[in-house]
């Protein structure tokens, strides 16, 4: 009787993932609600969690609830904790959350809201929550050990040094993303510049407040923290009103960039307690509150998505970055669908916090689908837009003009209506000078969310409220990542210097603090430059990179994972790791090879530096083009020398000229099994 | 009130504040400025900041 009951549940949930799937697949012409999104989305990942999910821990992996955890054998209070799986399970997925799901699915919503939503559900499914799984569950088998130390153990050092490579590029290009992004949000945005300016001296005070006053209270002081925040919000509409004040807010991307890199170099330079800690904690706060409400809104609101499933910009034409559908549109949405860096927190934090191995389908498989249904729901505040309105706030002054004339004539003419007028009136209705030209993802996302909010919770009248509300949460957390990832790729350097000259190593020492902050500072700040100074936008260069550069560390997490299954099994099971990684290779390599040799200049870095010097165009750009293109040639060099070693390991293994040698933990009973019998 | 209960367990964990619990438990220190800051300089060398894109 229950299993006849569970039998029919299921096929009732596979009924409404296909005809749902159907609906958002087939409609053409017409607008769709929203829900039909949100449906498939649950559905797909209630199947792929209950049966894909669990074919691999107990098939491909063989969660065994008898042994015993690194959180267990090696608790010491500190890093290794077990640890309720929920808990587990909330703690990595504030880890794993961050802009990429909401940022890559806007900018890809050029193609429609259909590709994209069919990526983030067949990636998440067969792709990013595989990886996520997989990497935890080994990690958890070698003592918590990080993905680098896994590739050197597994794949010998030419392993360890590719993921050590990858790891560095991917951090310095993100990072540069990251503050394009920010940049091209709060240029000539008084409001906007004004509330995020606010958090730095509310970080230091909820700094010295936790510090000093109430050490330890960290929920208390993040809590006044978000207050002090929506005062800064309010505050901010009143600097925007007042021109002695507006003045000094109102900025160019230039100057918002040199701030922006002092900024980064300060995070990074001053003690972790006055900055960097309490950002991260109210951005974490601001993100879950934020996150639970949009996912509220739009349930509440069930909005029509105004975009249609497919549009014209799938022959590679389109003005938000340039590029066909395949390869573009999946390495823009990595993060929502599969994302590298994922495999760095699963390697990283949570192996050390799990109390059972049975746990880490819920943490490694549960939290990515969680963190793609954030991805959906980004493609849904981009799709509520009218797409001439998504188009006029999302695409560069050197595709459509500088002119608001000029856009409104040359976006019409796509076919995708908008006035000059009713671009104004929206500006206007969210304290904006203009929304034109706001490239990168941020605005329009932000003035999708504004619009789902406002017409849930107080209308109209509170939209300006609304965007910036929005605007603050993407750029308070975008900073977290820019402030804690240059840290990172600052320990990261000390590590590498310190086997060459010892002191170097020292992370207390200061003039080794300061040189190696300036260094990685140096480095994301120069492509941050390179793409403030792009007339095309900087976002049409830059995400491209970051996707293939994200993309790329997932193929190394995948090299090593595939690695280890055969190990574990021969062939069997190979496919599970091995099909991704295929997929991935695929995607990433076509991708890079148009980047660098495409003969359409917005596309391909090369052809884009000759029609320059032909031009005879200013030399930086030249350079910068070549050196885009250097930088693509590198990460596709480094990758593909580890699948060739990656491959040689697998071949000697299949044919068995090498001994399946794994690095893994020996057996040991858990006791909490003993104790719970 | 369970579910409210586990929600707040996860916040601490998120936020910390259990590890500087455990933290005060391990050492058999009592909560203050000065374990308060021993504390943040033992996270900082574990390095759980890590954030991703």
């Amino acid at each position: 009787m229950r299993s006849s009951y569970r039998f029919f549940l299921w096929a009732f949930v596979a009924f409404l993932a296909v005809s749902s799937l159907a609906t958002i697949a087939l409609h053409r012409g017409e607008q769709i609600n929203a829900l039909w999104l949100v449906t498939a989305a649950v559905c797909t990942y209630a199947l792929g969690y209950r049966f894909y999910g669990k074919f691999i821990a107990t098939k491909v992996l063989g969660l065994d609830p008898q042994r015993a955890t690194p959180a267990e054998r090696l608790e010491n209070g500190r890093d290794f904790v077990p640890t309720n799986k929920w808990v587990v399970f909330g703690h990595h997925f504030a880890a794993i959350a961050g802009p990429g799901p909401l940022v890559g699915p806007v900018l890809a919503a050029q193609f429609g809201y259909l590709p994209g939503t069919l990526w983030i559900l067949v990636g998440a499914v067969f792709g990013g929550c595989v990886q996520d799984f997989v990497v935890l569950l080994f990690s958890v088998r070698r003592d918590g050990k990080s993905l680098t130390e896994m590739a050197k153990d597994e794949i010998g050092r030419v392993g360890g040094f590719v993921a050590y490579a990858s790891v560095i590029s991917i951090l310095v290009i993100l990072l540069a993303v990251c503050a394009l992004i920010v940049v091209n949000a709060l240029k000539q945005s008084p409001w906007g510049a004004f509330t995020i300016a606010m958090t730095i001296p509310i970080a230091v005070l909820m700094g010295v407040y936790l510090r000093r006053l109430r050490p330890g209270r960290v929920l208390e002081t993040s809590a006044i923290g978000f207050v002090l925040v929506l005062a800064a919000i309010w505050g901010g509409q009143w600097a925007s009103q007042t021109p002695t004040v507006a003045k000094y807010f109102t900025l160019s991307a230039s100057a918002l960039a040199i701030a922006i890199i002092a900024y980064g170099f300060a995070a990074s330079a001053l003690p972790v307690w006055l900055l960097l800690a309490p950002r991260d904690y109210l951005s974490t706060f601001v993100k879950l509150g934020t996150i639970g409400l949009l996912a509220v809104g739009i349930v509440v609101m069930h909005p029509t998505l105004h975009m249609p499933a497919l549009t014209r910009f799938i022959d590679g034409t389109g003005p938000v970055f340039a590029g066909k559908l395949f390869p573009f549109a999946f390495i823009t949405i990595a993060c929502g669908a599969i994302s590298g860096f994922h495999s760095l927190i699963s390697s990283g934090t949570t192996p050390k916090l799990i109390r059972r191995e049975t746990e880490i389908r819920l943490v490694g498989y549960g939290a990515m689908l969680c963190e793609s249904l954030v991805a959906i729901m980004a493609t849904v505040a981009a799709c509520v837009l009218e797409p001439g309105t998504y188009f006029a706030i999302n695409s560069p002054a050197g595709i459509v003009g500088q002119s608001a004339e000029k856009a409104v004539g040359v976006i019409s003419g796509w076919g995708f209506n908008v006035t000059a007028g009713s671009m104004q009136a929206l500006a206007q209705s969210v304290g904006e000078q203009t929304l034109f030209n706001r490239t990168g993802g941020a605005p329009a996302f932000a003035v999708g969310m504004a619009h789902i909010f406002s017409n849930s919770l107080g209308g109209q009248a509170v939209m300006a409220l609304w965007y910036h509300f929005a605007l603050m949460f993407e750029a308070l957390f975008i900073l977290t990542v820019l402030d804690a990832g240059t840290r990172v790729g600052r320990f990261m350097i000390q590590d590498a210097l310190g086997h060459i000259w010892k002191p170097l190593g020292r992370t207390s020492w200061y003039p080794s603090i300061l040189s190696t902050s300036a260094l990685i500072v140096a480095a994301w700040g120069y492509f941050l430059w390179q793409g403030v100074r792009d007339p095309l936008g900087g976002i049409n260069s830059l995400w491209p990179l970051f996707g293939i550069a994200n993309q790329l560390l997932a193929a190394v997490a995948l090299c090593v994972a595939t690695t280890i299954i055969i190990k574990m099994h021969h062939a069997k099971y190979a496919l599970v790791t091995l099909a991704p990684l295929t997929w991935l290779v695929v995607v990433t390599f076509t991708a890079s090879w148009h980047k660098i040799f495409d003969s359409d200049p917005r596309i391909g870095f090369l052809s884009q530096a000759r029609q320059l010097a032909e031009a005879g165009g200013n030399a930086r750009l030249i350079f910068n083009n070549r050196l885009d293109a250097v930088v693509t040639g590198v990460l596709i060099a480094l990758v593909s020398l580890l699948l060739v070693e990656s491959i040689r390991h697998w071949v000697g293994l299949l044919s068995g000229k090498r001994v399946a040698q794994t690095a893994e933990s020996p057996f040991v009973a858990t006791r909490l099994a003993e104790e719970r019998a | 009130m369970k579910l409210f209960r586990l929600l707040h367990e996860i916040l601490r964990e998120i936020f910390e504040e259990a590890a500087y619990h455990r933290f005060c438990t391990k050492e058999g220190v009592s909560s203050g400025r000065a374990s308060y800051a021993s504390f943040l300089r033992d996270r900082q060398r574990v390095g759980s900041n890590v954030r991703c894109c």
